[in-house]
């Protein structure tokens, strides 16, 4: 009988870290991967020769910290720092982040002289908050409504964060949580370019609008990491050297070297238990593999709704897993070029298009897209990531030629009046072509081969639950302590040695990998504490 | 959809900031050169200075390139004592603050009482915003009844303009519309005059006014970042290049040099002026409330009058003053004949504080430090000291040297 400290179930961004830092701190942990890439990370062949992710756009969120952590670089990550990124604005305009504090004021001060000045003010309210936020999000969360030492402790703990917040910070903390996008940058902004430009750039994978209350909080995000306060102008765009393959790569060699085992094509298919206790897993091929403690790296009903028999649950919760919200948005296409793509919008030689270049629009069109995704109808002027790896990474593709990796927002999981064809496939990378090509010219004429993958793809091949890049909505509601639900949050599940360290809980895409590295350490204590071994 | 608030506001927000007539690729002529292109740009006096450089040592100042060291620091810094220093100080930001109610505004957005400043007057200023934390620092000029211009180390447009709001002013950057010159040293005054700046002896401390000169006009005004015997030369950028070399031509005779930025951070130490953006920082770029100052905690209370009418961060500066100082910007002397390198400034075990500007003072002798202390080290005053690390080889000696507190500016001069 096979057996194992810790079984990890999926291997995306929070699987890999769950299993590396159970592994480091000296758990004999198995990685089981239904496909034979990692999550949204893996790569394939778009054309013979053209290396590209699959699912993901391609830049890198992985935290400073989880990279220090776990030597990644020892096990082989190259980690790239480029400027920003550039968007692509209404009547030939554009605006592009810089981090060189000197020339992105100058970027800022070609459409207003003031705004370039705001952005001092904007990027230190942006650093602290950013830093508020940030010792929550490593906390484990807790029903508020359960009453153990532990929990009241854990409470505490985050009360203190809060209570050290002087008035002023706690007002301005509020104002991000409750005031939209547009509201909030108006505050400091007065040029609609600028402030559509640091929209567009945080919008990807939002459910809602820049005019949306709330949306504010978005606006954290490229600050959220440590070392977003490195540059005075805007925090940099990460790409890894190899792409999203090669993060998955250094993780798998990081667990690898700890004594830990990965496997691919080994997807499980349910849940062995014993009296409410999880204690192994059956795999498609008819193994069954033993562990003391079962992480699933799945979503959350994704987890729930496929690995168990649902009587074997306790009643109510099949229909509150049932109620989690994951709502995809976001089509990807992926392309191989026969040259770079021309954007002589931007001065030539702009070190910016290394990053995303986005086609933006106005705040209003980004807004009404939102709305249009709300309504499952196509999208007709959606905001466009687009991200040519190969610019800085030439192994990608053959010399002089590129790929470029593109995330089509506002794209309904199912439409209005049926379910995505090849034809209506077609349709919408006919629009992301076009509009591409609008600000490129000879885009169209330099295509070698094209992919487009929507939301039920997505979830077809990774198993993300609706193609929800959050794995789970991200409203007040699905956040924090509620995340997935109150009765659920901080890992632990109804079932016994059986955790949760997706993105569907706590802190979700906030903290990338943040879900993976809290799981591991409530795991490594509860193994401690069994005396299977002393945690690290 | 548009804002709510801004449509409904008495001023149309964004036609203000549109009067902000600033050119942003400041000195470069509105080039077609992208942001991108330059990191750093050339100051109008850029050739003039580097004809002048044996050492082709160039430093960033605010995005500019300025000469570090031009000849030696040491020749340099007897320049300044003995006879006359000129550099170029272009890339400090201007601001011109005009209209019928700049005085108004300027009493509300200064916290000192401008009262006082008669044209052709200058006057430093300390501006804060409403929880007391200085935002900024600068020299006031005031060029006519109702025209002023506000020199500032750090750009301020943002904030000027958002004070401004309800005040009938008009704000602008010129800092690419007026180059900077400064002459610093005892015998500035002479080379002026040699240089036909006609009646320049009878120009006051702190006064300024226009100059013709050889068909261009000048203004100076009789102002240095240091001690009291140096002027500065307000010029169109055009004419900026011709007056500099005017100004070598006559004082050569008198030992006139040009010289770099580093030897304006010794005069500036040796002044004991804090720097924003180094021995502070402004209230607008410290991310933690602790790391902004009052004006209190700079030293700079000679600057605020809380007994006349309102100005922004009145209220909290008043509970500031008798508050306890979070850390006090203080100078001190290090007695060691050579240049030292450290930071931290120690009370026996205990960090007592952090060292943000450092010179060694050859009129002196010493190193001199501008430093942040926490308060507690200068009430009950202990002995302070500093670390400085040296390589010998490839080993390292710790050497511990005594800091002694310094109130007021180390006493410079015209005297050696
Ligand atoms: C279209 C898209 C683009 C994105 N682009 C980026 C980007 O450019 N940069 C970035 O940083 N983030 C990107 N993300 C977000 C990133 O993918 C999330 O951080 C991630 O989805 C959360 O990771 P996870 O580990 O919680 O789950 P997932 O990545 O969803 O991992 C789940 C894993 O479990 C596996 N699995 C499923 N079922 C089984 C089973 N029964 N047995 C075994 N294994 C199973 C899946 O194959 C998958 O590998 C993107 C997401 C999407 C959807």
């Amino acid at each position: 009988m096979q057996r194992h400290d810790v079984i990890v179930i999926g291997g995306g961004l929070n699987g890999l870290t769950a299993a590396a830092c159970l592994a480091r701190a000296g758990a004999d942990v198995l990685l089981l991967e239904r496909n034979a890439g990692f999550g949204v990370a893996a790569g394939y062949d778009v054309a013979p020769g053209f290396r590209m992710p699959r699912y993901s756009l391609g830049t890198s969120t992985l935290p400073a910290r989880l990279v220090a952590d776990l030597e990644l670089t020892r096990h082989g990550l190259r980690l790239l720092r480029v400027d920003g990124g550039v968007s692509l604005l209404a009547g030939g305009a554009y605006q592009a982040s810089y981090r060189d504090g000197i020339v992105h004021r100058r970027e800022l001060a070609r459409v207003s002289p003031k705004d370039a000045d705001a952005w001092t003010r904007y990027r230190r309210d942006m650093l602290a908050a950013a830093a508020r936020l940030r010792p929550l999000l490593s906390r484990r969360m807790s029903d508020p409504s359960k009453r153990s030492i532990a929990n009241i402790r854990r409470l505490l703990g985050a009360a203190d964060a809060f209570a050290s917040i002087g008035a002023t910070e706690l007002h301005e903390l509020t104002r991000l949580w409750t005031l939209s996008a547009a509201d909030f940058l108006s505050d400091y902004f007065v040029s609609e370019e600028v402030k559509s430009h640091l929209a567009a750039a945080v919008l990807s994978g939002a459910t809602f609008g820049p005019f949306a209350p709330g949306s504010a909080r978005l606006l954290l995000q490229p600050f959220m990491e440590e070392t977003g306060a490195a540059s005075a102008g805007a925090p940099a765009a990460v790409l890894a050297l190899g792409g999203p393959e090669a993060v998955a790569a250094a993780f798998v060699a990081a667990i690898v070297a700890h004594g830990g085992t990965v496997r691919t094509e080994a997807e499980v298919t349910d849940i062995i238990l014993r009296r409410d206790e999880a204690r192994g897993v059956s795999l498609a091929n008819g193994e069954e593999i033993y562990a003391r403690a079962i992480l699933s790296d799945l979503d959350l009903k994704r987890t729930f709704l496929t690995l168990f028999p649902w009587k074997e649950l306790p009643s109510g919760l099949v229909k509150r897993v049932g109620r989690f919200r994951l709502r995809g948005v976001t089509a990807k296409i992926n392309i191989a070029l026969d040259a770079a793509p021309l954007f002589p919008d931007v001065p030539e030689g702009c070190p910016a298009l290394l990053g995303v270049t986005r086609l933006a629009g106005s705040l209003d069109e980004m807004d009404r897209a939102l709305d249009d995704w709300r309504d499952r109808m196509p999208p007709r002027a959606p905001l466009i990531e687009a991200l040519v790896p190969s610019l800085v990474d030439r192994s990608l593709a053959p010399e002089g030629k590129h790929v470029m990796s593109v995330c089509v927002h506002g794209v309904p999981e199912i439409l209005h009046d049926g379910p995505w064809t090849g034809a209506r496939r077609d349709e919408l990378a006919e629009l992301a072509v076009k509009r591409i090509a609008e600000r490129s010219p000879g885009f169209r004429d330099r295509i070698l081969a094209l992919d487009t993958l929507v939301p039920p793809d997505i979830e077809a091949e990774v198993g993300l639950t609706s193609g929800d890049f959050a794995q789970g909505e991200e409203t007040l509601d699905q956040m924090f302590f509620n995340r997935p639900f109150a009765s659920l949050s901080g890992h632990e599940t109804p079932i016994r040695n059986f955790y949760l360290c997706s993105a569907s809980g706590h802190p979700g895409s906030l903290a990338p990998g943040g879900a993976g590295a809290d799981a591991a350490k409530l795991v490594a204590e509860a193994l401690g504490k069994r005396g299977i071994y002393v945690p690290a | 959809m548009s804002d709510d608030t801004d449509l409904h506001h008495p001023v149309d927000l964004a036609a203000l900031a549109d009067s902000a007539r600033a050119d942003p690729a400041l000195f470069e002529s509105r080039s077609v050169e992208p942001v991108f292109a330059r990191r750093v740009l050339a100051t109008p006096l850029h050739m003039n200075v580097a004809a002048e450089s044996r050492t082709n040592l160039w430093t960033d100042w605010n995005g500019y390139t300025v000469a570090e060291v031009l000849s030696d620091i040491e020749d340099e810094y007897r320049v300044l004592r003995h006879a006359a220093a000129l550099a170029d100080i272009s890339p400090l930001f201007k601001y011109r603050i005009s209209g019928r109610e700049a005085a108004a505004f300027l009493a509300r957005f200064a916290a000192g009482d401008i009262s006082a400043l008669r044209v052709d007057g200058t006057l430093p200023v300390v501006f804060c915003e409403d929880r007391g934390f200085v935002v900024g620092d600068g020299l006031l000029f005031r060029l006519g009844d109702d025209e002023y211009r506000l020199v500032t180390e750090e750009p301020h447009l943002a904030w000027l303009l958002d004070s401004a709001i309800g005040f009938a002013v008009q704000v602008e950057d010129v800092s690419s519309t007026l180059a900077a010159i400064s002459l610093q040293g005892p015998l500035s005054a002479r080379i002026l005059s040699a240089a036909n700046f006609a009646g320049v002896e009878t120009l006051a401390p702190h006064a300024a006014r226009w100059f013709d000169v050889a068909a261009q006009p000048v203004y100076v005004s009789r102002t240095a970042l240091s001690g009291d015997a140096g002027y500065e030369l307000w010029v169109d950028p055009e004419d900026a290049s011709h007056i500099w070399s005017l100004l070598l031509a006559h004082g050569a005779p008198f030992g006139l040099a040009a010289t770099g930025f580093a030897l304006r951070e010794i005069a500036r130490v040796e002044a004991g002026r804090a720097r924003a953006g180094r021995d502070y920082f402004g209230a607008f770029s410290a991310v933690e409330p602790e790391s902004a100052s009052t004006p209190f905690e700079l030293g700079l209370a000679g600057l605020v009058d809380l007994d006349r009418g309102h100005f922004t961060g009145r209220n909290a500066l008043r509970a500031a003053k008798s508050a306890p100082l979070r850390h006090t910007f203080s100078m001190l002397a290090i007695d060691w004949p050579e240049p030292l390198s450290f930071i931290g400034i120690h009370a026996g075990a205990d960090m007592a504080g952090v060292a943000t500007s450092t010179a060694f003072s050859w009129s002196l002798g010493k190193n001199l430090a501008l430093a942040m202390l926490k308060p507690e080290f200068l009430d009950k005053p202990r002995k302070l000291h500093i670390e400085a690390e040296m390589r010998h080889g490839f080993e390292v000696r710790r050497v511990i040297v005594p800091a002694r507190l310094v109130s007021g500016p180390a006493p410079m001069g015209p005297k050696p």
